[in-house]
């Protein structure tokens, strides 16, 4: 300190203060960032698939597959992977999807990094963790293990990024997913018979069975959206039906050369808002847990549910025979049935990650065949072959043959929320104002683009 | 918990600085050693210093620079301020807490002024058991009472049966999922939890007041109301000040309830700054934008300290 | 703990109303009953609320009556035993650490003269007002930089110095206060400062050092942001944080989560039960005295 005399007190505090400000070290902020094992990209040597003679490690995983059939799978398959590699310790660590998206971001620069994480495919966080380099890219072990053989280029295009996180969709791999995804429409086979109706094949049926559901009392599309993101899933399967796949891949993977203000997606905004002036919906769709929505339908309150493939473990147990699920019907004049769907969240390596080559053998052993087998009996979508795991019946043979129907005849749609780092909140807060009637189709239309077109006129 | 430390302090630092703080009261001893006054304050200040200061000289930096919190962040100078003045997203979050601050600051403390006016006036048996219920709301934590009145307000919640229990059905909604109500939902939160303080403050203060007082102006022929403005008003400035400076600072600084309830929905009818300050910084990786909020917070928590105190108690003494 | 009377008069909050004759009419006395039962209701109702969905059924399948396992369930699924634990822990190192260090330099700022006094008691006034939400993100990179996060420490140490901001703020105004004769006395036996402090200081100030015990306590037990943020793998969860991911995490039913609500609540509800007039005295007086 100077000792020239400061008038004040208070000017002696200031003084103190700035002195302190000016002391702080010149270091930008982030600079001081611990990059776990040296950030490097890929293996730390050769690879090695035989991992039994790498000593004791501790596999820190993260994962979000919270729900009934997803922890079931996961809890057996370490279980599976630990007695056959007793020198591998599994440190499991599991967290709903919105906690997991909020946590890995603190947690994958810090000491305590996870190994194996899963991460949404999404440019807001597996693009933005590439571009950081915090997570490795695959290609050597996928070379060795050959995953590129057994999974096809459609679903691992997901999960695909350059290496500065600027392309997605090419470049090296990230991840691997266990599941396959489609959102389809539940329903309750006792409410459709009420109404002396059958599975409606097209999207008149659709609005017939949905009047009819209405008159009688039912709510006819269940849809709890306090979260934000369920009225997205609803809006992939309207905008599958109205506007052109390819349109929407581009948007959805956040490619330049595509609009949001295009009349047919306005007309697919339009539609959606339409449902709810029509009172399709239950009372407050805003105000209604996800959660809630599908337990409604299990207690006969509705007779439609809009929602991914992944709930049908949950419905089920709930509901037993009564579920079923199809696929939604494919645009007027259109092939096949476009819908959003394609890969569960994938599993991928971070550059924490010491023992990179049980990390990889684990990501390997998770989406084995052997795997596969497990997560199809415990209610899961295999990604890989899936026909060939299909049940006799109920309700996961419904969500398989749908599955089957979107991925070898229609388009699966990729998430629209992997656009740009913010289309999932800029989508979340456009459609609660549209269902609330906040914002007109045409506005929503001009949220959405100035998103998109914020991010690809950037350069991404 | 409502009134946190922040709260509490800035408050006292109010009253510290009207009252001249510097000024002992009683003579201070001769010191034993030159040093030991420092060596006993160290550990408290070397910690405060580290944990608290310094990050606050921190924060400073962080917000002159782009940082995502993942790569090292580039400077730019005022950038960011720049941002949250233009930001309508963030002028939107700074009207979301002025819209708070009537709910958790403002309606409590009439209520409250209301109550103790009449509680004292009348005494009645079962005061001490009233102050105990009435301060609870402001011992719980805010996440616990986030999740209760996620509950009430539920789509099938005790309020909506209540209120279809007496026909009302028009007016049962989803109080928290719908544009109109959600934010006034969340402020009515406040209103629950900062009433009892407000009240306990109050009562506090015209307990203080003379009762000859208002015999002499009922001689005189003043009615309560009169008696309230020429009397009461007066005399709990001091409470009345503190009342609204420490849930004023809770509105400014609501988080957990916006968190646990809302999220900041529906679209973004109740975001609020410091939701900002952690959206910015841990979900879409603005970290030296969430920064600037914060520092933005911070002034404002300041600002309204100061102006508070001043405008309802310009005669801050200390009476005790 | 009983505290021993002190020269100071019983502050207003904790005295009933003022003494003398009652001058309320029947009436008057009538609508101020009805009104005190209404505001006493409307205080409660909330609380009540989630007692009676934490004691409802979980499904309707599980029928009606009290459902006290609701508890057992709770503690086992949204593990809450181990959140507690943690919440405990917590709470025990930031009260007892800023305690001890409060009372330190409150002696030394209250009764001592030095060189830098002003200055250094108007810095901690300035840190007092400064809302988590402003440091909470550097403090996070720091900290982790230093390896701090997802440790007890990282949790406790920013509580640590609020609490100490608070802390020092509060004992030195209470020292301010304490008689000299004493302290004089004890310098004339050859009592050293440390031993002024707990053997003559210490005593008199049990009721302030309680209170603001009782503070720190209720801060700290309920805090969210630092815990949220300063441990984000998920291995090191308070209380409140536990209780609010529950909510996110498990999706069948409201009855659990309200048992969750309840136990996060009910040990501070207990102590603030017990002790309350320390809590309102520190609430009201640590923000009215001068």
């Amino acid at each position: 300190m100077e000792r020239r005399p400061p008038r004040t007190t208070a000017a002696r505090a200031a003084a103190l203060l700035a002195a302190a400000g000016l002391a702080l070290t010149a270091c930008a902020p982030g600079s001081g960032n611990d990059d776990g094992g040296g950030g490097s990209a890929g293996p730390t040597g050769p690879v090695e698939t035989d991992i039994s003679g790498l000593g004791d490690v501790t596999l820190t995983v993260w994962d979000q597959e919270v729900r009934g059939g997803q922890d079931e799978q996961m809890t057996q398959l370490n279980d599976a992977f630990t007695a056959q590699y007793p020198n591998v310790t599994i440190e499991r660590v599991s967290q709903s999807f919105d906690d997991l998206s909020t946590t890995l971001r603190l947690a994958l620069t810090g000491d305590d990094a996870p190994d194996v994480v899963q991460t949404n495919n999404a440019r807001a966080t597996m693009g933005q963790f590439v571009e950081a380099g915090q997570l490795v890219p695959l290609d050597a072990w996928a070379e060795e293990y050959g995953w590129r053989d057994r999974y096809p280029e459609s679903v691992l295009q997901y999960s695909t990024y350059s290496d500065d996180g600027a392309v997605f969709g090419e470049g090296s791999l990230y991840g691997l997913p266990q599941v396959g995804e489609v959102v389809g429409v539940y329903y309750s086979r006792s409410a459709l018979e009420g109404l002396g109706l059958e599975v409606p094949t097209t999207w008149d049926e659709m609005s017939v069975a949905a009047e009819a559901a209405a008159a009688s009392g039912l709510t006819p599309m269940l849809l709890g959206n306090i979260e934000g993101w369920p009225a997205g899933h609803v809006f992939g399967v309207v905008q599958g039906a109205t506007v052109d796949p390819a349109e929407i891949t581009e948007l959805g993977l956040g490619n330049p050369g595509a609009s949001w203000t295009s009349p047919e997606n306005v007309e697919a905004l339009t539609t959606l808002a339409s449902w709810q002036e029509q009172g399709w919906f239950n009372e407050g769709v805003n105000g209604t847990e996800y959660d809630a929505a599908w337990q409604q339908l299990t207690q006969g309150q509705g007779l439609f549910l809009i929602a991914g493939s992944w709930l049908a473990p949950d419905i089920e147990a709930a509901m037993g025979e009564d579920a079923g699920f199809f696929a939604p019907p494919p645009a007027e004049g259109a092939e096949g049935v476009a819908t959003t769907g394609g890969t569960g969240i994938p599993f991928a390596m971070t550059t924490a990650a010491e023992e990179r080559d049980v990390a990889a053998a684990y990501i390997d052993f998770i989406t084995s065949d052997d795997a596969m087998q497990v997560l199809a009996d415990t209610g899961n979508l295999p990604v890989v072959d899936t026909a060939s795991y299909a049940p006799e019946s109920g309700l996961l043979a419904d969500v398989y043959t749908a599955f089957d129907e979107v991925s070898t005849q229609g388009s699966l749609l990729p998430y629209l929320d992997y656009a740009t780092p913010t289309m999932g909140e800029t989508l979340n807060q456009t459609l609660q104002g549209l269902l609330a009637g906040e914002v007109t189709p045409e506005q929503a239309a001009e949220a959405l683009e100035a998103d998109y077109a914020e991010f690809t006129s950037s350069g991404g | 918990m409502a009134a946190d430390r922040t709260a509490e302090g800035a408050v006292a630092t109010a009253t510290a600085a009207a009252t001249g703080a510097a000024a002992p009261r009683r003579r201070p001893l001769q010191p034993h050693g030159r040093a030991t006054p420092y060596l006993l304050a160290a550990p408290a200040l070397l910690l405060y210093g580290a944990f608290l200061l310094f990050p606050l000289a921190r924060a400073v930096q962080y917000s002159l620079y782009d940082f995502d919190g993942l790569t090292v962040g580039t400077f730019v100078g005022l950038d960011n301020y720049v941002a949250v003045v233009a930001d309508e997203g963030l002028r939107q979050a700074f009207g979301h807490a002025l819209v708070l601050v009537l709910f958790f600051s403002v309606i409590p403390v009439v209520v409250g002024l209301a109550l103790a006016a009449l509680l004292t006036r009348a005494p009645v048996r079962g005061l001490p058991a009233f102050r105990t219920v009435v301060f609870l709301p402001q011992v719980i934590a805010m996440v616990v009472v986030a999740v209760a009145w996620r509950r009430i307000y539920a789509p099938d919640g005790p309020l909506n049966t209540a209120l279809r229990a007496v026909g009302l059905d028009g007016l049962a909604r989803t109080w928290l999922g719908d544009f109109g109500t959600a934010l006034p939902a969340v402020g009515l939160i406040g209103t629950w939890v900062s009433t009892g303080l407000a009240t306990v403050l109050l009562m506090a203060g015209m307990a203080r007041v003379p009762r000859e007082l208002y015999e002499a102006s009922s001689l005189d022929g003043a009615g309560p109301v009169r008696q309230l403005v020429a009397i009461t008003l007066p005399s709990v400035r001091p409470e009345m000040a503190v009342a609204l400076v420490l849930t004023t600072i809770t509105a400014l600084k609501t988080f957990d309830l916006v968190y646990v309830t809302t999220g900041g929905g529906p679209g973004t009818s109740t975001t609020v700054p410091s939701y900002e300050v952690y959206r910015r910084a841990f979900e879409l990786g603005q970290v030296g934008s969430a920064a600037a909020v914060g520092v933005v917070l911070t002034v404002l928590v300041l600002l309204v300290t100061v102006v508070v105190t001043r405008v309802v108690d310009p005669s801050r003494r200390d009476e005790r | 703990m009983s505290a021993p009377t002190t020269s100071r008069p019983a502050s207003p909050a904790a005295a009933g109303p003022a003494r003398g004759p009652s001058r309320g009419s029947l009436a008057q006395r009538l609508v101020a009953s009805a009104v005190l039962l209404v505001a006493a209701a409307a205080a409660l109702g909330p609380v009540l609320v989630v007692l009676a969905a934490a004691l409802g059924p979980e499904s309707p399948a599980a029928g009606g009556g009290l459902h006290p396992e609701n508890f057992a369930a709770a503690w086992e699924q949204g593990r809450f035993g181990e959140y507690l634990q943690t919440s405990a822990l917590v709470a025990v190192v930031v009260v007892t650490v800023a305690t001890v260090a409060s009372v330190l330099s409150g002696y030394a700022f209250g009764t001592m003269d030095f060189r830098g006094r002003e200055v250094l008691f108007l810095l901690v006034l300035l840190g007092i007002m400064v809302p988590a939400e402003a440091v909470v993100v550097p403090l996070f990179f720091d900290l982790r930089t230093l390896g701090l996060t997802d440790t007890i420490w990282g949790i406790a140490l920013p509580q640590i110095a609020q609490s100490i901001a608070f802390g020092t703020f509060w004992m030195r105004a209470h020292f301010r206060t304490t008689d000299r004769s004493l302290m004089e006395a004890a310098r004339l036996d050859g009592a050293g400062p440390v031993r002024i402090l707990v053997s003559v200081l210490v005593p008199v100030a049990r009721p302030a050092i309680t209170t603001l015990v009782l503070l720190s306590f209720l801060w700290t037990w309920n805090d969210f942001l630092v815990p949220l943020v300063m441990a984000p793998s998920a291995q090191l969860r308070t209380a409140p944080l536990g209780l609010a991911l529950f909510q996110g995490q498990y999706t069948q039913g409201t009855a659990l989560l309200a048992a969750g609500a309840v136990l996060v609540a009910l040990p501070v509800v207990v102590v603030y039960l017990l002790l309350q007039r320390h809590v309102i005295r520190g609430m009201v007086e640590g923000a009215v005295r001068g």
